[in-house]
């Protein structure tokens, strides 16, 4: 290569990239109005995604969902509670969601960020109200004992569209789920039947048919940008700060409306834009099935 | 279809409003808004000079703080403030005053259903009533859906049947303009049809939720008058409403 | 809704208590063999990656058996304001540990202690001088703990500074060895960590043989001291080692 070419290559690498910190807006419209973002995706793609199951060796399930960078890691711990009176026969999901000072320049230790909770809350809404856990599943004995289902997620790379990659690691976290082989002790409490007591005890396992918890209607999201007339799915960080009118759209396996999701932004919308992010979360949803079928049965080759 | 309601109304009658304005002395804008049994005071201070954390030299910067009837701030609170937050920053105009910093304090007086649409209205009559620019005002609206018929307004009890499905969703009001008529529409549809926020909870269809959209649009003409009318009226005059 | 605050019921694990488990050596054996098979002075099989986060200035991410650890670097960037003006540049140090990281679910809260022993074992290697005004934040947060975990996100934590292109003397490296009974163990497991009688952490500088920290905790004899400490040195080297392959490894991939 010749050096005075080099050269020129490297003043216009700088000027775009200057004009992309200077302008940013101007620079997004300049590749939207070529139906193209800077990222060489068409608008209505969503970046590659990869699960990876069983990540975390210390817990009953867990995943590892990417989006582009974007990097979620959940687990699940089971616990045992004694049920409610209300609920007698139904066990328990605790959903929480962590911003760890790791997963962006702009969370500080003791300084949590702001989308934390909220995400939380709306992961717990949307599993919750889906329908994808039975609860009754999660019964032991009925009236004293029932398992306690902790998922954890925590956010190890922040780069756009937080639930997506969160719900989807949640997902795939429940899918992966191997719930211990348990039984009642002389003192009421549930113990683990290990392997090496087996021998020594000759107390009954209480969840034999069920170590594995059945996913029906699993809910997979979409996030788009609403910015004029343009519908940008599955943002970036940068695109979420530069244009702030997210739409995030949940549905299940039999395609219902679990969830849409639109915090105010300056853009309103309207019906057809409604309905054009409904389709591609249909679209996108039946990528996901896919994405996590393959990463369940690559599991169980293994 | 007529779907029988514990209270007696049809399904698409709101529960009695009411509000009124300039309630606080301190404040520099105060409001209170109820439907029902539902009631919500809202407070603004501001714009004051914008405080490190959200200095912004271009715009202005809203704060939200959200006090529940009883207990902490948990992660609902959270959750209502950043969605009040993103809803008042879209119908602010936030160039007027930059690099400041207008806080919202809102204050649940009662909870019986429809709570963040209630607190949306109060906080944008507070707005109002502080004199902060705004675009237009926001009317906020909850519809329960279930299977082909949607009832409007409902209280705690019939938002918390579990089979039902319920969306907050919030529209501008109608912009009385002196622009051409049908300047200021989209793609056919007029500017009150938009939707600034909605929010949903529980499973529902999608035909259900543009059932909803329909219904909430046709409501939030009613409320958008009531909203109207009310801040037409001298200040005195409403004090003595609430 | 399920779980609202304040109404969450107590829950207990289902595992059984730490008493019903039998201990993995018995006393006065010598050839006990450990738990994953490892001869007493073989350490577990190193893997690190560097630029495991995108949004970090420069990260890492290390696997040892079960102990996995991720760090991210942030800055140099603009200090705190309440921060005095100084010359030189500061190093600030955060560990966490994610609730489902211990074998009983935990709080998931800050690590006090380790910080601050990532900061002391660090900023001996760093050329502060380099970047005044300003603050370098390394942020290591446990994934899974393993055993030694203090040791791998030290060095993880250099891994990752070095990926951000922070100017230092040269990488640190940090091994731990546990005292059980009469025998010395490198790189513990968790289990073993549960059994010692004492540990010994050394962090050093492999290519310029200089030691950044030294902890011990325990009872400890002089010759097992100095056994213990040239076994953590010969182990730091190989450590370093594998440490500069991982960066070399990353910059050939990324001139390609």
């Amino acid at each position: 290569m010749g050096l005075p070419n080099a050269i020129g290559d490297l003043s216009t690498e700088v000027e775009v990239e200057a004009f992309r910190r200077l302008f940013p807006l101007r620079f997004y419209e300049k590749h939207l109005s070529e139906s193209i973002r800077p990222d060489a995706r068409p608008l209505g793609r969503a970046r590659d995604t990869t699960i990876a199951l069983g990540a975390v060796a210390s817990a009953n399930g867990s995943a590892l969902a990417k989006i582009g960078s974007t990097t979620m890691l959940a687990a699940i711990k089971m616990e045992v509670m004694t049920p409610s009176m209300e609920t007698p026969d139904e066990g328990c999901i605790a959903i929480d969601f962590h911003m760890p000072p790791i997963c962006s320049p702009i969370v500080r230790p003791g300084r949590p960020a702001e989308a934390a909770p909220v995400v939380s809350k709306q992961l717990s809404d949307t599993i919750l109200s889906s329908g994808m856990i039975n609860l009754k599943e999660l019964s032991l004995v009925s009236g004293k004992a029932a398992w306690m289902a902790y998922l954890d997620i925590y956010c190890l790379d922040a780069d756009g569209a937080l639930f997506d990659t969160a719900l989807l690691s949640a997902v795939a976290a429940f899918s992966h789920l191997d719930i211990p082989e348990v039984s009642l002790n002389d003192d009421g409490k549930i113990v683990l039947l290990s392997e090496e007591q087996e021998g020594m005890s000759d107390r009954e396992s209480v969840n034999k048919e069920k170590r594995k918890v059945t996913l029906s209607s699993v809910p997979f999201s979409l996030t788009c940008i609403l910015h004029k007339n343009y519908i940008l799915a599955d943002p970036t960080a940068e695109e979420e700060s530069i244009m702030e009118t997210l739409v995030t759209v949940v549905l299940d396996s039999s395609s219902q409306l679990v969830s849409l999701y639109k915090p105010g932004g300056p853009v309103l919308a309207y019906t057809s834009a409604i309905q054009d992010c409904i389709a591609l979360t249909r679209q996108r949803a039946k990528e996901l099935q896919k994405i996590l079928d393959e990463a369940i049965s690559g599991m169980e080759v293994d | 279809m007529e779907v029988d309601r514990e209270d007696g109304r049809t399904q698409n009658q709101l529960r009695p409003l009411a509000c009124s304005r300039n309630i606080l002395h301190r404040a520099h804008g105060s409001a209170s808004w109820s439907q029902g049994d539902t009631k919500v005071l809202a407070a603004v201070y501001g714009p004051k000079a914008g405080t490190k954390k959200n200095e912004n030299p271009e715009k202005a910067c809203i704060e939200v703080i959200w006090k529940p009837k009883t207990g902490q701030t948990g992660k609902q609170e959270k959750e209502y403030e950043m969605i009040l937050k993103r809803t008042l920053l879209s119908i602010c105009i936030l160039t007027v005053n930059p690099n400041t910093t207008t806080s919202i304090i809102i204050q649940v007086v009662n909870d019986d259903g429809a709570l963040l649409p209630s607190a949306i209205n109060a906080a944008c009559l507070a707005l109002v009533d502080a004199g902060i620019p705004m675009k237009h005002l926001a009317i906020a609206i909850c519809c329960v859906a279930k299977s082909g018929y949607v009832i409007l307004d409902p209280t705690k009890l019939e938002e918390q049947q579990k089979m039902k499905a319920f969306a907050y969703l919030v529209f501008p009001n109608s912009v009385h303009s002196v622009l051409p008529e049908g300047s200021l529409s989209v793609q056919g549809e007029p500017i009150e049809h938009g939707i600034i926020t909605s929010v949903t909870h529980g499973t529902m269809s999608v035909d259900d939720y543009f059932y909803c959209l329909d219904r909430g649009r046709a409501a939030s003409v009613k409320l958008s008058d009531f909203l109207r009318r009310s801040l037409q009226q001298h200040s005195t005059d409403s004090s003595k409403a609430g | 809704m399920a779980a609202k605050p304040g109404s969450v019921p107590t829950t207990y694990p289902p595992n059984p208590g730490p008493k019903t488990r039998p201990p993995i050596f018995k006393d006065n054996d010598l050839d006990w063999v450990r738990p994953d098979g490892r001869g007493f002075h073989q350490c577990r099989p190193a893997f690190f990656r560097t630029g495991a986060v995108n949004s970090a200035s420069g990260s890492a991410y290390a696997e040892f058996g079960n102990t996995k650890v991720i760090v991210s670097v942030f800055g140099p960037r603009e200090s705190k304001k309440a921060m005095m003006y100084s010359d030189t540049g500061r190093l600030n140090c955060n560990v966490s540990y994610t609730t489902f990281a211990t074998p009983v679910r935990g709080q998931g809260s800050d690590h006090k202690e380790f910080s601050s022993m990532l900061h002391k074992s660090l900023e001996g290697a760093i050329m502060l001088e380099t970047f005044p005004k300003t603050t370098v934040d390394v942020f290591a947060l446990v994934l899974e703990s393993g055993g030694s975990d203090l040791p791998v996100v030290i060095s993880c934590a250099s891994l990752a500074l070095a990926d951000a292109g922070i100017m230092m003397y040269d990488l640190v490296a940090a091994v731990s060895v546990s005292c059980l009974g009469k025998n010395l163990v490198i790189d513990p497991i968790l289990e073993e960590e549960s059994y010692q009688d004492g540990s010994l952490m050394l962090t050093c500088m492999p290519s310029r043989y200089e030691v950044t920290q030294l902890t011990f905790t325990g009872e400890w004899s002089t010759p097992d001291i100095n056994e213990a400490m040239q076994l953590c040195l010969d182990a730091c080297d190989k450590l370093g080692k594998v440490m500069r392959s991982c960066l070399k490894e990353a910059a050939s991939a990324s001139q390609e």
